[in-house]
């Protein structure tokens, strides 16, 4: 463990372990991650072997080195390594799960209006499939944001309680997220796991946002039927390595990766024990170079402190900055009573911007564009719940002076497009 | 060339710029300069996991740090560019057009994309063959097992087989299922063919075309699974040969980043292809208010899922490497030639025989008989003593298994081989067949002083 001194302080300082070009302010690291140098070398390095001799790397090597892998992320998940295996990315995994379930007529997959869009359309796809083909029906849990924990987890049992009285005899799954992405809020997960059991509905756990924000994970213990988390957002894996957790008495449902593999088992054929991390060994991404990157990514967290004194910096920002960023452009953070409650590593400040102003195509990409061409720097923007929002994400390279900047830049292209309304 | 020493280092550094403007290798060992193998391996099975060129190499990784830089930015405003680019270029490579052409991470993925996506019935028909590759072959047994729980039906190909073989033998196939005494039950039936333009193992070329022709007669649909093809098969020509679906790995013989493959689909089918898998944010539901029709093919394929994008433009960096280094004729011109003579000097070597004697079957793939009894049946142990007998203690690899009662090599051939490979490869299966052989406790076998084991 590094000591103090040998460890760089957070802040701008960190920005010299990334790749950012030099005039660049990321506050949106929640969507695409960013990779450290010491795991984009670690990629490199690895390239270099497989490149030396690919059949010798993936024949005798890959296995060893993607085990050592999901053990590391199994004991930052409280988990067992044989619950946990490997995906490209959560769309995947929870694919994966959803598509494998064997619906009945009658069934119904309960999603929320903060579902994420592309996890929001594969439900659509699955809902609306054709009659030769059985499927779920679907039920919104309507959430706006902000709202209390308590709120929620009372309003989550109730529309259970409503969903499992019009189907009584069928399965229910749920789709729940640790920490919605738009607005960026912290869920009570693990109560919702703990309802979802009293209630008898099936859990499928989005947990795109927790590895390297949520702390104390703790899968075993929370005991979801199923969960998905990216290693490339707040974990700092190259993109395109994402876990997937299905607990043992579960795995038997998921008869098949997306795309089935070599190692599938059909349904007339024996499964021995090991057969669903073997399904998971060799299918999709022939190079798996994300996977691999996972031992990359932890060490370099721990070197720079660990787990816990990353995320006590980056959610001291978050709510700091946000605080900095809400008086700037003259506006407020979204928070409930309990600042922790809501908010991690990511926070929400609404925008000054009349609600009157529709979201659209064209509105978006001029947030767009100005943030990326004109000021350098990216935040998330959104309207959601008859307001308009920015969502900063609070990272080991920030300070909060990127929110000032980012505030600033804000309030010049609301100006630009209220204007533009106006005309 | 001081640029080209950089082989264990960061092919970042490598001014391909400055590169492109020298003669390039000269075909054979040559070639080693600019691939990332340890100079003393001997690859001869490029087909299975294919092989990154460095100055591909380099611009993959200039790609990364461009993608670290400003991930925003890039993944946002600049990755479609390079996404579009690089369809085109395949378009044109293979005869279709652009906005037929997506890319996906492998061909396992596109094959999976397109039979889920199909709508099956009740009584519809799977065909695939014994020499489906396995991914594909337990995909469609999944589809099977699912409901609505389509037949499978399966065309037995044993190799060695003729061309003229295969063609009389498919057309029958395909008549008796056409005209199967359930064909009453189910007058809607639709027959889908999975159809390998080059099988894996054995490596063997198939009349695809004519297979594709013989399905268009029968109403039968073809989903061509093309692994190998780009970048070996020559003269692919998709608009001529018009299968109903079309897929092929670029990381295999067009030598791009591993995680890149095409999926074609003629404008005529892509109302069938509903959702990319996993569904992407541009899926439009029939169920939602403002529903207009679908979204766009190629739109959906754009993005389904974070990923590591730069496999998929390192097609653009693999089009000039190939330019650079001679052009499509020249790199298939060597390779091939030296699969009919590098297969027929292996055969020597190993007092065998080539499985195809005419070339009919050989593109750039060639497999030889191995001197190992074919009574012998293979198990993961023989598998895993071959394996690493030619990995581990000699350094060099190429691929093996028992097919239609005998064992076989399968060697790849490319740009950097030469037929002291082969050679040297049947040196070493001459040992390691004589050992197998005594592991099997194989009591019917003779071996020479040489080395060579004759079955009596």
């Amino acid at each position: 463990m590094s000591s103090e001194s040998s460890s760089p302080a957070f802040g701008h300082a960190m920005r010299s372990y990334f790749g950012f070009d030099s005039d660049y302010i990321n506050l949106n690291h929640g969507a695409f991650g960013a990779v450290p140098k010491p795991v984009v070398e670690a990629a490199h390095a690895l390239t270099n072997r497989v490149e030396s001799n690919p059949d010798y790397f993936m024949r005798l090597e890959y296995e060893l080195l993607l085990d050592e892998g999901r053990a590391r992320l199994a004991q930052l998940v409280g988990a067992d390594v044989d619950e946990c295996v490997l995906v490209p990315n959560v769309s995947n995994g929870i694919n994966t799960v959803l598509r494998n379930f064997e619906w009945a007529e009658g069934d119904i997959l309960v999603s929320a209006s903060t579902t994420f869009d592309s996890i929001a359309r594969a439900v659509e796809n699955i809902t609306g499939a054709r009659p030769q083909v059985p499927h779920p029906g679907v039920s919104k849990f309507i959430l706006d944001f902000p709202q209390s924990h308590a709120t929620i987890l009372a309003s989550f049992r109730e529309h259970l309680r409503a969903v499992k009285s019009q189907a009584p005899n069928n399965t229910i799954v749920a789709l729940i997220d640790t920490i919605v992405s738009q607005p960026a809020i912290l869920m009570p997960w693990k109560q919702m796991v703990k309802i979802c059991k009293e209630e008898g509905v099936w859990s499928v756990i989005d947990g795109a946002h927790s590895l390297g924000q949520e702390l104390n994970i703790g899968l075993s213990e929370a005991d979801p039927d199923f969960w998905v988390g990216s290693c490339s957002k707040w974990m700092y894996t190259k993109r395109g390595c994402t876990l997937l957790y299905v607990p043992k008495r579960n795995q038997h449902i998921i008869k098949t990766t997306l795309p089935t593999a070599h190692s599938v088992l059909a349904a007339s054929e024996d499964k021995p024990p090991t057969a669903f991390v073997m399904e998971f060994i060799y299918f999709g991404t022939v190079e798996a170079i994300p996977f691999l990157s996972i031992k990359a990514a932890l060490d370099f967290r721990d070197s720079i402190g660990g787990e816990e004194t990353i995320n006590a910096y980056c959610h001291s920002l978050a709510k700091a900055g946000g605080r900095r960023l809400a008086e700037v452009m003259g506006t407020s953070m979204m928070v409930t009573d309990n600042e922790d409650e809501l908010i991690a590593n990511m926070v929400n400040v609404e925008l000054p911007f009349p609600a009157t102003i529709a979201s659209t195509k064209a509105v978006f990409r001029v947030f767009q564009n100005r943030l990326l061409q004109d000021h350098k720097m990216y935040a998330g923007h959104f309207f959601h719940n008859g307001k308009w929002w920015t969502r900063a994400c609070a990272q080991i390279y920030n300070e909060i002076g990127d929110f000032e900047k980012l505030g600033y830049a804000l309030v010049a292209i609301c100006n630009e497009i209220k204007e533009a309304e106006a005309r | 060339m001081a640029a080209l020493e950089l082989r264990s280092t960061f092919a970042k550094h490598l001014d391909v710029e400055a590169l492109y403007k020298t003669d390039p290798p000269k075909f054979g060992h040559d070639m080693h300069k600019v691939f990332g193998f340890d100079p003393k391996y001997i690859n001869l099975n490029h087909g299975s996991y294919g092989s990154l060129p460095l100055p591909v190499r380099a611009e993959c990784d200039r790609l990364t740090s461009e993608i670290e830089s400003s991930p925003d930015r890039f993944l946002r405003l600049i990755g479609i560019n390079h996404l579009n680019e690089v369809r085109e270029r395949i378009a044109k490579f293979i005869g279709a057009n652009t906005d037929e052409i997506v890319i996906v991470n492998n061909a396992s993925h596109g094959i999976g994309t397109i039979l889920r996506n199909i709508e099956w019935h009740k009584g519809d028909i799977i065909l695939g063959t014994t020499t489906t590759y396995g991914a594909v072959s337990q995909a469609i047994k999944y589809l099977a097992d699912i409901p609505p729980n389509p037949d499978i039906s399966t065309f037995n190909l044993q190799f060695p087989i003729s061309h003229s073989e295969i063609i009389i033998a498919f057309r029958e196939h395909i008549r008796k299922l056409t005209q199967r005494p359930d064909a009453q039950d189910y007058p809607e039936r639709k027959t889908v063919a999975v159809i390998d333009s080059i099988v894996s193992n054995p490596g063997a070329r198939l009349p695809w075309k004519e297979m594709v022709s013989i399905c268009k007669e029968a109403g039968v649909w073809t989903v061509v699974d093309a692994a190998h093809s780009i970048g070996q098969e020559p003269n692919i020509n998709l608009s001529e040969a018009q299968p109903d679906f079309w897929v092929s790995n670029c990381h295999k013989w067009l030598l791009s980043k591993r995680g890149c493959a095409v999926l074609y689909v003629p404008h005529r089918n892509q109302h069938i292809i509903k959702s990319p898998i996993p569904t992407p944010v541009t899926y439009l539901s029939p169920h939602d208010e403002d529903y207009h029709g679908p979204e766009l093919f190629t739109k959906m394929f754009e993005w389904t899922g974070t990923i590591d994008f730069v496999p998929y433009f390192s097609v653009t960096a693999v089009f000039d490497f190939r330019k650079w280094i001679g052009g499509e004729e020249k790199i298939y011109e060597y390779c091939h030639n030296l699969a009919l003579t590098g297969g027929k000097r292996l055969a020597q070597i190993m007092g065998t025989s080539v499985m195809d004697e005419d070339g009919e079957l050989t593109y750039n793939m060639v497999n030889v008989e191995l001197p190992i009894p074919g009574t012998i049946q293979p198990t993961s142990e023989i598998d895993a003593l071959i394996k690493t007998r030619l990995l581990l203690d000699r350094n060099m690899y190429a691929a093996h298994f028992h097919h239609n009662g005998k064992w076989w090599t399968r060697c790849s051939t490319q740009i950097w081989n030469e037929i002291s490979d082969f050679e040297a490869l049947g040196e070493a299966f001459n040992d390691i067949s004589l050992e197998v052989v005594k592991s099997a406790g194989n009591q019917h076998v003779t071996c020479t002083t040489d080395n060579r084991c004759i079955v009596s």
